[in-house]
């Protein structure tokens, strides 16, 4: 027996989540399908970092709404707004970093530019070697372990059916479409891919091409330390992130990049990655030397060549749509899953989506 | 008493003594055995306090893996069962009031 | 600068030790390396610095003869040596290593990975308590240190080593206030066919439970450990009787002790075979989780090879002759011509297997015994994690390890989940109803121990940091 449904969500991260929430609230009835568990690619494994100075220019006001979406959220995501310090430690980075702070307030994230008095009176175990330190008092973190223990919670709450580990293996158009999976078979009107690092694969199966791609990003995590940090660093370059949680771990991050493939499974940690990486969370923060790391591991980040979102109906294929590939997903991805939702259900989504039938090579958002 | 398995304690020769502190306690040891050998030897069981309900934890894979009897010694957290005892080392626990 | 060798070799036990010995007679270049500083592994662990002299035992015996033939050997030795990553390249293998504080790299264009077994223990009511010791792991206290536990000690766990451990004990003038082994009589009886191709071995034994015996320590067959008790130290060892799939039945009596060592079986140690690329399978028969590997120790990775308890429990006389086919097999990679002393080897490792494979089945646990484990037991030792908490995650839909790990932590501490992942999947394969080859552990990931920051962070120069092109504004 084929089970029916109003739309059959592939993928079951934070967008796929997300946008199967606001489309039931809508009236419609969704399936939420992962090859694996809720929530165990990017949206799990991911350094965690809400962090308006490391958003794009134009995907500011949907990383704004998306601050407030996971503030909202709070404690059952392990929110916390400490603020954020993003470094410069040469005239280079310095330069780098005025110039794109400027162009970030100017789009609405509250970055200003504070004093080495300010900064070690903030961090004081930050090393003296920091030349510029820009700040957003917004910036943050959540725990991003826990988004499938609470898309789990929130599906379950709101009576959405769910399948995990349950790969779809091939999609006929039927009267809708119809799913071949390893939980048997799914009969849904519409579609919508979330499959994140596995678009590419996934749209295959409906024959369309999407241009995706992932980079491997590498993350960190030590013992307890005692209090070392109570805000998000970055840098300048993009090369760090580190953030001290509450249990009093150090995460670190920046988008050091592994091995591997989606295609391929996890990807693989590449100690030349791993150690330049923690080498420079200890430039920044010299009391970190002494912590041991205790687990490292990759997540794929997906993208297409003009590192904007798709979001929108999939090209060629009516009642298809897809959803992916936002630069800074973590951050946007509950709020623009909603967006998705409204423009599934047929209203006007309150910003614009991203046309996946654009021209990727051309500047066109 | 007949006995199938002798007592052969006596005939173990160990090097000479020395003596570390723990928290600040003299323990006694023989330089190259594991830290936490000599601990358990002296009675110190307790080493540490688990860090989420504070109880007390101490030695129990023996072989580096668990991380229970870890202790800290110049700062670096360190398995007692791998580091080995040398005169006037001094050793603290990880317990939360010490 | 790397070092590149012909065969690494991770694990300088039994297995190890003999692949490492095998593959340098045909003239390879093979570096052996161990987290201990000598080799032996847990079964023929070395004795400290500190032993200046010690009666003989079979186990240092052995070691000792391991140790000198390595000694004699072209073999390259690298102790107290963690490999804390291992990366494939296109030529062959990179070890990440951790010595002395720092990073180095090795290279070898064919890997050997012998990292043996670690042991499990069912979670039970005050397990977390100082002086209680896994089985094992005492014996690396009595191998290396020849130090006691305790003054008064209970000894409890499954198959022979709960025996062992006991024999030790009093060999070393302490104290075993009672054994309890949830092995029944019938179940030593049933072995024994299995057991007569190693009659040195069944004698020994025989001795351990006859002393006991005579001095008149209780031996309570067919029980098992059910709380202990101890404000900071063990006091009391509470323990009931089992019926025939293990489950606790029956009140609980106590002993007064304050020492209790504890394990129920050996689980292959699989992470280092994971990282390499290997894939798992479920061999209960064998220990549990186990990388997936051919004939002679080979895996479908090209020029990676596996020996010894890591590769399925079969004990040390097994890992002996597993290391020196693998070994073998290694070096057939490589070029030498080495098939027909395998072939010559084979019925001998079928022989020893089967005695070892006899020894895993008295000492896994059955499925009742998990009912030890209560809601109020702490399951995941690093993060204090109950019985009850990991259930209701599992109830509110958490099926597998990895949805486990990442809702509650439980794998997220400093041990990696090295002792509560099998206890966890067997929940979540009880409470689903599903079979616990449908439960892997949770992905494994570097580093296979925990390394410093300062030695990761080595001699950094910021101006060698890679600069990137800046993201896209």
């Amino acid at each position: 027996m084929s089970q029916e449904f109003d739309i059959a969500v592939i993928g079951g991260g934070i967008m796929g989540c997300a946008t199967a929430l606001r489309l039931s609230e809508g009236g419609m009835r969704p399936i939420v399908l992962d090859q694996g568990d809720l929530g165990q690619g990017a949206s799990g494994v991911n350094a965690g970092t809400l962090s308006l100075q490391i958003k794009r220019v134009k995907l500011m006001p949907y990383a704004l709404k998306g601050h407030h979406a996971w503030e909202a959220m709070g404690e059952a995501v392990g929110f916390h707004k400490t603020g954020g310090y993003t470094l410069a430690f040469t005239e280079r980075e310095a330069g780098l970093l005025h110039e794109r702070q400027a162009l970030k307030a100017g789009a609405g994230a509250p970055i200003s530019f504070v004093s080495e008095r300010e900064l070690r009176a903030a961090e004081p175990m930050l090393t003296r070697k920091v030349l510029a330190a820009s700040h957003c008092p917004e910036d943050g973190y959540a725990n991003s372990s826990l988004t499938g223990q609470y898309y789990r919670g929130r599906l379950r709450d709101q009576g959405i059916a769910y399948r995990e580990r349950c790969p779809v293996t091939a999609i006929d158009r039927d009267v809708g479409f119809a799913l071949t999976t390893a939980g048997g078979p799914i009969r849904a009107r519409r579609l919508l891919l979330a499959a994140g690092a596995w678009l590419k694969p996934v749209a295959a199966l409906l024959g369309v091409d999407l241009p995706v791609r992932a980079r491997i990003n590498t993350v960190s995590v030590t013992e307890r330390m005692p209090p070392l940090t109570a805000s998000v660093i970055g840098h300048a370059t993009g090369l760090l992130t580190m953030k001290q949680k509450p249990n009093g771990t150090v995460l670190v991050g920046g988008g050091w990049q592994g091995r591997g493939t989606p295609q391929a499974g996890r990807g693989q940690v590449s100690a030349d990655s791993v150690m330049p990486n923690l080498a420079l969370a200890q430039y920044a923060l010299p009391a970190l030397a002494r912590a041991r790391v205790l687990r490292s591991w990759t997540g794929f980040e997906a993208n297409v060549p003009d590192f904007y979102p798709l979001a929108g109906a999939l090209p060629g294929v009516e009642d298809a749509f897809v959803l992916g590939c936002v630069r800074g997903g973590y951050t946007i991805g509950p709020y623009i899953g909603g967006l998705m939702g409204d423009f599934i259900l047929g209203r006007e989504p309150e910003l614009p989506l991203f046309d996946p039938a654009r021209d990727f090579n051309e500047d066109t958002i | 008493m007949i006995r199938l398995v002798r007592d052969q304690s006596a005939q173990i020769k160990r090097a000479s003594e020395v003596r570390f502190t723990f928290d600040g306690a003299q323990v006694p040891a023989h330089s190259g055995e594991s830290l936490l050998a000599a601990l358990i030897r002296s009675g110190h069981l307790h080493l540490r306090d688990a860090p989420e309900d504070g109880a007390a934890r101490g030695g129990f894979c023996c072989m580096g893996l668990c991380q229970e009897c870890v202790v800290r010694i110049e700062g670096q957290v360190v398995e007692s069962c791998r580091a080995m005892v040398t005169s006037g080392l001094a050793v603290t626990s990880l317990k939360a009031r010490t | 600068m790397t070092e590149h060798v012909d065969i690494a070799v991770i694990g300088a036990g039994p297995a190890g030790a003999n692949a490492a010995l095998a593959a340098s007679r045909h003239g390879l270049s093979v570096t052996l390396l161990d987290e201990q500083s000598k080799p032996g592994g847990q079964v023929w662990r070395a004795r400290s610095a500190a032993i200046l002299d010690a009666p003989s035992t079979p186990e240092s015996a052995a070691g000792g003869a391991l140790r000198q033939r390595l000694q004699n050997s072209a073999v390259a030795r690298l102790g107290d040596t963690r490999v804390w990553q291992i990366e494939r390249t296109e030529d062959g293998w990179v070890l990440h290593l951790l010595r002395q504080g720092r990073v180095e790299q090795r290279r070898a264009r064919a890997l050997v990975i012998a990292t043996g077994a670690r042991e499990f223990v069912q979670p039970v009511p005050g397990w977390t308590t100082p002086g209680v010791l896994g089985l094992a792991g005492a014996t690396a206290l009595f191998k290396q240190d020849l130090t006691l536990p305790g003054q008064r000690t209970v000894v409890s766990g499954t198959g022979p080593l709960v025996f062992f451990v006991a024999a030790e004990i009093r060999r070393l003038g302490g104290e075993v206030a009672g054994v309890i082994t949830p092995n029944g009589r019938g179940d030593w009886l049933r072995a024994l066919p299995a057991m007569l191709s190693r009659p040195d071995l069944l004698l020994r034994g025989a001795r351990w439970v006859a002393d006991l015996m005579l001095a008149g320590v209780p031996i309570h067959w067919r029980h098992a450990v059910s709380t202990v008790a101890g404000d900071g130290r063990v006091a009391a060892v509470g323990f009931r009787p089992l019926d025939a799939d293990w489950s606790p039945v029956g009140a609980e009596r106590g002993i007064a002790a304050d020492s209790l060592c504890l394990g129920n079986g050996l689980i292959p140690a699989v992470e280092a075979a994971e990282l390499a690329g290997v894939a798992l399978e479920h061999r209960p028969e064998l220990g549990g989780w186990l990388p997936r590997r051919g004939a002679d120790g080979e895996t479908e990775v090209p020029g990676l090879f596996l020996c010894g308890d890591g590769a399925g429990i079969r004990g040390a006389a097994a890992a002996e002759i597993d290391g020196r086919l693998t070994g073998l097999r290694a070096a057939q990679h490589l070029g030498a011509e080495t098939a027909s002393e395998r072939a010559a080897l084979r019925p001998r490792y079928a022989r020893a297997a089967r005695f070892g494979m006899a020894m895993t089945a008295l000492s896994m646990p059955r499925k009742g015994l998990a009912e030890l484990t209560t809601p109020d037991t702490i399951v995941c030792r690093c993060e204090s994690l109950t019985g009850g908490v990991i259930a209701a995650e599992i109830a509110a839909g958490a099926g597998s390890t990895n949805a486990v790990k990442s809702g509650l932590r439980a794998g997220m501490g400093a041990c990696g989940g090295k002792f509560c992942q099998t206890a966890v999947a067997r929940m979540i394969a009880a409470a689903e109803d599903r079979a616990e080859a449908e439960v892997p552990p949770p992905t494994a990931r570097p580093p296979l121990r925990p390394v410093p920051v300062s030695a990761l962070a080595g001699e950094f120069d910021y101006s060698d940091l890679p600069i990137p092109k800046p993201a896209p504004l």
